[in-house]
């Protein structure tokens, strides 16, 4: 239950900066997956649809944005986005875009970051 | 009256577990102890070749070893004269930083120059979670499937070696070694491939010396 550790990270960080200001609702949870890293955004939507219930994320929407793989190819010297070769995979092979090569250093593609939420809040005046 | 706000959060969620795993490492190094991370799947042959290791080496080992709710796999380490902490995960299918900080906390680790992680047999979720070593070594049986490296390019992408074990029962499974070679070293041109048979110890020299090659570099 992979996606579970993560899916609770989530849900407490959403929690935590809605308290921290003020939210009576959150209407929407803003998170990027990067392309490697080994979850599936299906599965991770389900459990966190599972630790919603009865908090004030309940009603939130759940957008994914997905994050592109950044590597430097051991074999040209590039630098930047790779290439997936997701043709037989859910989790996709990286190359390089330039020369092709499997020999790349992943530098990032990796994460999973809570990017901002959309609350509801009583207005300050 | 209500109002919409945008909040930003930018909590990377992994993060808890690197600055774990960051820190996992600084407590090895403080201690100048090298440490090897082996994944797989279950069955694949790490208990067996860790114990090998122990055995054929002088290196003062110890060892974390990681399993769902068992301690067997401690136990059979532990009967080779060595510390060892059973890391169980629960539910979790795999370490993480955190658990193997625990586990560090209780090895000898002033007595140690080497310690080994067994990760959990998993070839998909360790991926994600890095613990704090200096080198990961995957182990694969042929008789997981010669189709396994193929199907499972990350771990195999972001190892250090790549052990492809059970040979001497390729024939009986039908499994074509050369495949898994060739699939290893297509997806990660640059790491080290080494065939083994523990049971009768062919490979095991080679996997020694690639753990002495990295941990002198």
């Amino acid at each position: 239950m992979h996606e579970l550790s993560m899916a609770q990270g989530i849900i407490n960080a959403v929690i935590d900066t809605a308290e921290a200001n003020n939210a009576t609702e959150v209407n929407e949870v803003t998170i990027e997956l990067g392309r490697l890293a080994m979850v599936n955004p299906e599965q991770l939507k389900f459990i966190l649809g599972v630790l919603v219930e009865n908090t004030i994320v309940e009603d939130a929407e759940i957008i994914f944005d997905e994050i592109p793989v950044e590597v430097k190819c051991a074999n040209c010297g590039f630098h930047g986005d790779a290439i997936l070769d997701d043709k037989d995979h859910y989790a996709p092979m990286v190359k390089c875009p330039e020369c092709d090569s499997l020999a790349v250093e992943i530098l990032n593609g990796r994460d999973i970051v809570v990017k901002n939420i959309v609350i509801e809040k009583p207005d300050d005046n | 009256m209500h109002m919409i706000a945008d909040v930003e959060i930018e909590k990377n969620i992994m993060d808890a577990n690197k600055k774990l795993a960051d820190k996992n490492l600084k407590n090895l190094e403080d201690n100048g102890i090298f440490c090897v991370d082996f994944v797989g799947a279950i069955g694949s042959g790490k208990t067996t070749l860790i114990e090998e290791i122990i055995d054929n080496t002088d290196y003062k080992i110890g060892v974390l070893a990681g399993d769902v709710i068992s301690k067997f796999d401690a136990e059979r380490i532990k009967s080779h004269n060595v510390p060892v902490e059973g890391l169980n995960t629960g539910k979790e299918c795999h370490l993480d930083a955190h658990l193997v900080g625990h586990g560090l906390h209780d090895l000898p680790l002033e007595d140690l120059d080497v310690v080994i992680i067994e990760n959990v047999g998993n070839l998909i979720c360790p991926v994600d979670f890095e613990l704090g070593s200096h080198m990961r070594i995957v182990v694969v049986s042929v008789t997981e499937g010669d189709d396994t490296v193929e199907k499972h390019p990350i771990i195999f992408q972001t190892s250090d070696v790549i052990v492809i074990n059970k040979i001497d029962l390729a024939e009986a499974v039908g499994a074509d070694v050369d495949k898994m070679v060739a699939d290893a070293k297509k997806l990660n041109p640059n790491v080290k491939v080494i065939t083994s048979n523990l049971k009768d110890g062919d490979g095991l020299d080679e996997i020694i010396q690639a753990i002495e090659e990295k941990k002198n570099n």
